[in-house]
């Protein structure tokens, strides 16, 4: 009678977990599916397997959303602003969390209090200034716009992994005579590493998935990262040609979903570590 | 010098890369804002006359657009954090029941959370569009063939389809890490007292896991609050205006429409103080809750 029971709610909660699954992955495989397809075969029968493959699409999106420029633009913004987030982030979260003097807590609250703002709050003067200070429209001006808006919560994290720590090891660097700089760099520095990944993931996802500061900087094609592109294409393609947007799309969301699948755990450690802490 | 003034200087030295990033690209533009947010400006002329709180008076009062687009916003953040957190929670406890296929759902369920909603808007409007007409077509399903976007009504649905798809996987990891950090002693102890597993989950695990329902609670409410990508891809705010949400109307107004920066900026700065509101709402509740821990 018990194991009756069991089985008949593992077959309930397994088919409801499965059809949660099928809708996840609805539009990922409907959109694979019909990327490979012509435009007749997709409006004769979506939900059929492809009669024989058009790989053409995928060439087409290739050129389209001039795939490898934009990623390698994308990569730029991300570089610049994760890699600025990190070591600026590092080394003041670092120091306030060391300091006991009135002037950190203060610095510290400082940074601290911009995580209520929201983004849209401030856009319209970002822009502004951006422009007036000429890193509007490049992609190294976008990145260290990133920095900016993301080295209050790299503070906020490192601050709290600092305190962890055991200060005994920096003392004894500085009797060996070390100054500040090089106790930072040599010796604490490589003990963040958990939060520096977890730094590092939490704003790599948010750059690359961001749209709207893009959208906002940059103007010029030449400078587009991934989604500006994938927004120009119902400017390029006619509106119904949907194998060749469908084509575009499943182009550029390859590259996450092949690190997500290959470094899923820590992906989500590092996610609900951010949600947490923050 | 002093060990006193050492400190500060080693202090400043530290800070001053991030805190010269952070004041030109957040502080500054947030007290700008709140300074045009009491002119007329309009982006484009050096010159502009100061309005004093009219513009707040105008968006307050007199703008129905706006109007429409802060009770449409209300709308769907009361959806969003009802279903958001229901379905993630639900989904939590039915995966974390599992053994051999907790990774497999767990890696399915969550991966959207990984795909910009601009890239799964576009894929969406196909499905609604294109995909689910043709289901309606040729099967028995016909409920499934309306103006998903076209129409007021369901394109409201449509952007929620959307949102959750993409948000409840982020939940769904907060619960997940909420509900292992439940002793399986606590459980095992109600299940020989003769619970069974609807009543240990609400009577043992659910009280243990309060905490965390109150940050998927606030995660919710503060993204939706700022929802922009999903409607922007999905239906761009229309058809007309009716989908039209707080982020786009301050969008529009300041970078498609009138360029009135200055109105913009008072619009930004109530969507500010929304968010601020429920922050301190938040910690407040918070606060309250360690103390009972």
């Amino acid at each position: 009678m018990k194991t009756k029971k069991n089985f008949l709610s593992s077959v309930i909660i397994l088919t409801i977990l499965s059809l949660y699954a099928l809708f996840s992955i609805f539009p990922v495989i409907m959109g694979l599916l019909n990327s490979l397809k012509t435009d007749g075969e997709m409006l004769n029968n979506m939900m059929a397997l492809p009669k024989k493959i058009q790989y053409m699409n995928y060439v087409d999106a290739f050129d389209k959303i001039n795939f490898f420029k934009s990623v390698f633009n994308t990569l730029v913004v991300a570089v610049v602003g994760v890699t600025g987030m990190v070591i600026f982030g590092a080394m003041a979260g670092y120091k306030l969390a060391r300091s006991k003097t009135k002037l950190s807590k203060i610095l510290f609250a400082l940074f601290i209090m911009s995580m209520l703002i929201p983004f849209h709050s401030i856009m319209i003067t970002l822009t502004r200034i951006s422009k007036n200070l000429h890193v509007q429209g490049s992609t190294l001006g976008l990145g260290m716009i990133y920095i900016g808006l993301g080295v209050p919560m790299a503070i906020f994290l490192y601050h709290g992994f600092v305190k962890s720590i055991p200060y005994e090891l920096e003392e004894a660097a500085i009797i060996d005579g070390c100054g500040d700089f090089k106790v930072f760099f040599k010796v604490v520095f490589p003990l963040l590493k958990p939060i520096t990944a977890t730094v590092v993931i939490l704003n790599l996802l948010w750059i690359w998935n961001d749209f709207l500061l893009p959208l906002l900087m940059i103007t010029d094609s030449d400078q587009y990262t991934l989604l500006l592109s994938i927004n120009m294409l119902f400017g390029q393609y006619n509106n119904n040609d949907w194998t060749a947007i469908l084509a575009s799309l499943i182009l550029s969301m390859l590259p996450v979903i092949v690190v997500y699948l290959v470094l899923q755990k820590y992906i989500v450690r590092g996610i609900s570590e951010g949600a947490l802490k923050g | 010098m002093s060990k006193k003034q050492k400190d500060i200087i080693m202090l400043l030295a530290f800070t001053a890369p991030a805190l010269i990033f952070y004041l030109i690209f957040v502080l500054a533009p947030a007290a700008g804002g709140m300074w045009y947010s009491l002119t007329d400006w309009n982006g484009l002329n050096p010159t502009y006359n100061m309005v004093g709180f009219a513009n707040y008076k105008e968006a307050l009062f007199d703008d129905m657009v706006f109007k429409k687009s802060v009770l449409f916003t209300l709308k769907y953040v009361g959806y969003m954090v009802v279903l958001q957190n229901v379905i993630a929670l639900f989904l939590a406890v039915l995966i974390e029941s599992r053994k051999k296929t907790k990774m497999f759902f767990r890696t399915i369920c969550f991966m959207p959370n990984m795909i910009s909603l601009i890239i799964g808007g576009l894929m969406w409007m196909f499905i609604f569009t294109k995909v689910l007409p043709f289901i309606a077509e040729n099967t028995f399903m016909k409920f499934l063939d309306q103006s998903w976007i076209g129409d007021p009504n369901f394109s409201f649905y449509a952007i929620l389809i959307l949102s959750l798809w993409g948000g409840v996987g982020y939940l769904m990891i907060i619960y997940i890490a909420a509900l292992q950090g439940v002793p399986k002693a606590h459980k095992e102890a109600a299940s020989v007292d003769g619970a069974n597993s609807v009543q240990i989950f609400f009577k043992v695990v659910l009280p243990m896991i309060v905490p965390s329902i109150t940050i998927g609670i606030f995660i919710a409410l503060n993204s939706s609050f700022k929802v922009f990508d999903a409607v922007y891809a999905l239906t761009g705010g229309g058809p007309g205006r009716a989908t039209q949400v707080i982020a786009l109307n301050i969008f529009e107004e300041a970078f498609n429409m009138n360029h009135r920066y200055g109105y913009a900026s008072a619009k930004a700065i109530l969507l500010f103080l929304i968010v601020f509101l429920i922050t301190l709402v938040q910690l407040k509740i918070m606060k309250s809750k360690e103390v009972e821990m």
